[in-house]
């Protein structure tokens, strides 16, 4: 059982400290009713059920599917299909996105009726499409991805400065809107599958990025439609919001709606994926039986997560904001600090996130130092959209445009794995929480002050919660890059004693061959082992400290451990030995890969597939 | 007695490598390099569930025979080693290779009579690794650990002309020597290694052991197997 407990404690870690923190508002500052109250408790054990359980969705059923399709997606033979098929999955899962939706409508009202909708959607699905295509392509390119984005920005910033304060706002909401809590996990997935089958010495950096990219299509999207319509201007109000009464009551009625909202999100991946999988990939039945329920998982757990964040935890932010904006603005500030400090760790997808961060680096990146640096980011953000509904002389533009420029810089002195998780925070911490408890809050504040319009101000919060991960997990891995420089000088290591023994039975016919590599050598490693007779590898990922002082970051106490990686060898007994030396000769091997090897003999059932020498070379 | 060096190989919770790391450190370890790995849960609830895994680290250090000592005895006693659940260690006799003593032999030996246990590494293609968990178990093991990693290279006639590099699922299994050959055999048949490409399966010794619950697996067998 102890797995179970495990996962929900997991995420009970990240929840406690937002309802802790609810609660003391709630018992110290504002009065928020007890019907708010209690929905807002009952809120919170359905999302840590929901959370739990559609994670473990995430796992079972997105995660295979996105390495499927990104093995289809690299592997086909012309470029047509790469694009065309890279192009039919961003579009598809955008097009399905509830929050979307909501966005079209939203504006749809506010520009009065020039732009439909139907028109935004199908646009901004348009936009990502397209940037997921580019982003593949990048990816199997090689291509660095700091000078793909460069190069993106540097358009949105030019477009920018041409459309109008609503739209740069809006740009920037819908590509909150459109990294909702499916899609993200699926487009990372994706992302790690493909350089997964890619491989190679930049596989670390390729597993991140296209979330990011991703969410550029939408901004791009809706710039060009408001240059290309001519559309200026947003008015109108939102309508008077009214409180649910009762506990149970909203809840009950909010499901069935958010049941057929997440079916529908969820349908074209699996439709596309089951497509796929009859005329292409015919899994084994005992696979597709854990990811039908994997994606059974996900839909239940999204439906309770979504369904308590909008009862539970909706009117809680919006009567929080509106009391908070009525006392002292300095308040309403700090507040919102705090909040988004704590509130971004319940995002799904930063969950999400954090696994394939650990996962890819084998551990390299502590996961606590990326969301503590999330957390700063987003609470920062949070605090300064605070300020601008207060002072209404500080615009959205200050911060978006300068932001994206100063990333921009960073990321070529950054270390290029945090490139990609940067790029990618920005879609993963504006998630549904954000969307609706951060939106919430922002909005109520908005309705109190008069200065404030409620929509004007409530678009760009995302936009806010997008851009400061981004950049504090770029200025993190400025960090990390030179730490490492200091690092790599490096002594040889004092070898083992030579143990002196009999030579015992010789029936042995192979040994194993371990070798410790800093990361990037196994390619070469595994080269050199080829030349010099030996037939396969396998490789592992993993970190590593030899006794030389460790780096430690300041403040928050952390070990840095360089990243390495372990080849193991099966070789016949009277190669072993010129295959180690062989290794042991390239003075490059040596030097800048610090590489040590281990020999042991060993048992080995391995057939003798001498006739077909390429196929035990994949094993 | 003779010296034997070793890898030594400790298998904890997600997590808690560092903190042994830190201890090998001050038992006078080296170096010690840090891998991600899965192990195995044993409840029909959970499998049904398809929660199959619990997260692991593994954490290998070269060691001379004194330090492996060393390092069993202060770990497994800080570590509650020899608690349920809290982890196991094992040693697997390594030699270092170096240039200036190209000139040594094997010297150590899957049959030496020292050696109680061995620890079965089979790498199958990614995804296959649980099916290699439970032959092992149908044939008496007690539970395995999962790594991942890729093979090397394949080059694809694709448009990009990658060398795919294919996902392989590590398994390590540590048990009795006596109990070797029949698990071996399972794996083999029953995830076809005879045939190319499959995968393969080798055993080295295992020169010591903590943490290990043989004995007690061996009668709950009858219920798991």
């Amino acid at each position: 059982m102890s797995s179970l407990i495990d996962k929900v404690k997991e995420v009970a870690k990240t929840l406690i400290p937002v309802v802790v923190l609810v609660l003391i508002i709630c018992f110290t500052i504002v009065d928020v009713g007890t019907d708010v109250l209690f929905r807002f408790l009952v809120g919170s054990v359905l999302l840590l059920i929901g959370l739990t359980i559609f994670l473990w969705g995430v796992d079972m059923a997105m995660n295979p599917i996105g390495e499927y399709m990104s093995k289809e997606v690299a592997t086909s033979k012309s470029p047509v299909k790469i694009a065309v098929l890279g192009f039919l999955l961003g579009f598809l899962i955008t097009v399905a996105e509830p929050d979307l939706l909501i966005l079209g409508n939203q504006i749809e009202e506010a520009s009065g009726g020039t732009l439909s909708s139907f028109l935004i959607v199908y646009m901004v699905s348009i936009g990502v499409g397209a940037m997921v295509t580019l982003g593949i392509f990048r990816l199997l390119r090689d291509r660095p991805l700091n000078r793909f984005m460069a190069v993106t920005y540097g358009i949105i910033l030019i477009l920018g400065l041409l459309v109008s304060q609503e739209f740069l706002a809006i740009a920037f909401d819908s590509s909150g809107a459109t990294t909702g809590a499916l899609t993200t996990p699926f487009v990372l997935a994706l992302s790690l599958g493909l350089s997964n089958v890619k491989g190679g010495k930049y596989a670390e950096e390729n597993s991140f990025g296209l979330v990011g990219i991703m969410s550029a299509g939408p901004i791009l999207a809706v710039m060009l439609l408001s240059i290309i319509s001519g559309q200026k201007n947003i008015h109108g109000d939102a309508g008077e919001y009214i409180f649910q009464k009762g506990v149970i009551g909203p809840i009950l009625e909010a499901v069935p709606h958010i049941f057929i909202e997440s079916l529908v999100a969820l349908l074209p991946i699996t439709i596309l994926f089951f497509i796929y999988n009859f005329t292409k990939f015919k899994i084994k039945k005992s696979e597709m039986v854990q990811i039908i329920k994997g994606l059974i998982f996900c839909l239940l757990g999204l439906v309770i997560f979504l369904t308590a964040v909008n009862c539970g935890f909706m009117d809680m932010g919006r009567i929080i904001g509106m009391e908070l904006a009525q006392m002292s603005s300095s308040l309403l500030i700090g507040i919102g600090f705090v909040l988004g400090l704590i509130v971004v760790l319940v995002e799904p997808a930063v969950h999400v996130l954090g696994s394939q961060i650990e996962e890819v680096t084998g551990g390299y990146i502590p996961i606590n130092l990326i969301r503590m640096t999330l957390s700063l980011g987003v609470g920062t953000a949070i605090a300064l959209s605070m300020v601008r509904i207060v002072v209404p002389e500080v615009k959205l533009w200050y911060f978006i445009l300068p932001g994206f420029a100063l990333a921009v810089f960073l990321s070529f002195k950054s270390n290029p794995v945090f490139v990609g998780i940067a790029y990618d925070a920005g879609g993963v911490a504006s998630g549904p929480m954000t969307a609706t408890f951060v939106l919430a809050l922002a909005q109520g504040a908005a309705t109190v002050i008069d200065t404030a319009n409620v929509l004007v101000d409530g678009f760009g919060v995302i936009a806010m919660v997008a851009t400061a991960p981004v950049l504090s997990i770029m200025a993190l891995g400025t960090i990390f890059e030179r730490r490492k420089v200091v690092e790599l000088k490096h002594s040889a290591e004092e070898t083992g004693s030579v143990a002196d023994m009999p030579i015992a039975v010789s029936d042995f016919n192979h040994d194993c061959l371990i070798a410790i590599v800093n990361r990037g050598y196994a390619g070469y490693v595994v080269d050199l082992a080829r030349e010099a007779g030996a037939t396969g590898a396998t490789v592992f990922h993993g970190r590593g400290g030899t006794d030389h002082p460790t780096v430690i970051l300041p403040i928050v106490n952390i070990e840095l451990m360089p990243e390495k990686e372990l080849i193991c060898l099966i070789t016949d007994i009277d190669k072993s030995e010129n295959v180690a030396d062989f290794i042991l000769k390239d003075t490059e091997l040596v030097e800048k890969g610090e590489v040590a090897v281990y020999i042991s003999p060993t048992f080995a059932l391995i057939k003798d597939f001498s006739s077909d020498e390429t196929s035990t070379a994949t094993v | 007695m003779v010296k034997i060096d070793t890898i030594f190989f400790t298998i904890v919770d997600r997590g808690k490598a560092n903190a042994v790391l830190r201890k090998a450190r001050e038992c006078g370890a080296t170096s010690g390099t840090i891998l991600l790995g899965e192990g195995t849960v044993q409840s029909k609830l959970l499998d049904f569930l398809g929660l199959t895994e619990t997260r692991k680290e593994i954490l290998l250090i070269p060691a001379s025979d004194e330090l492996d000592t060393n390092l069993h005895d202060q770990i497994s006693q800080s570590f509650n080693l020899s608690k349920k659940n809290k982890g196991i260690a094992f040693s697997i006799p390594f030699q270092r290779r170096t240039l200036n003593n190209s000139s040594q032999e094997h010297n150590i030996s899957i049959d030496d009579e020292r050696f109680n246990h061995c620890c079965i590494f089979t790498i199958v293609e990614k995804g296959r690794g649980m099916d290699c968990i439970k032959a092992a178990r149908a044939a008496g093991a007690r539970g395995g650990t999962l790594i991942h990693g890729h093979g090397a290279g394949v080059p694809v006639d694709s448009y990009f002309h990658l060398a795919i590099e294919p996902q392989k699922d590590t398994v390590l299994i540590v048990t009795r020597k006596e109990k070797a050959v029949p698990i071996k055999m399972r794996i083999y048949n029953d995830l076809e290694l005879n045939k190319p490409g499959n995968g393969i399966i080798f055993t080295l010794p295992v020169s010591r052991t903590s943490g290990l619950f043989e004995d007690k697996a061996e009668d709950r067998k009858g219920g798991t197997s």
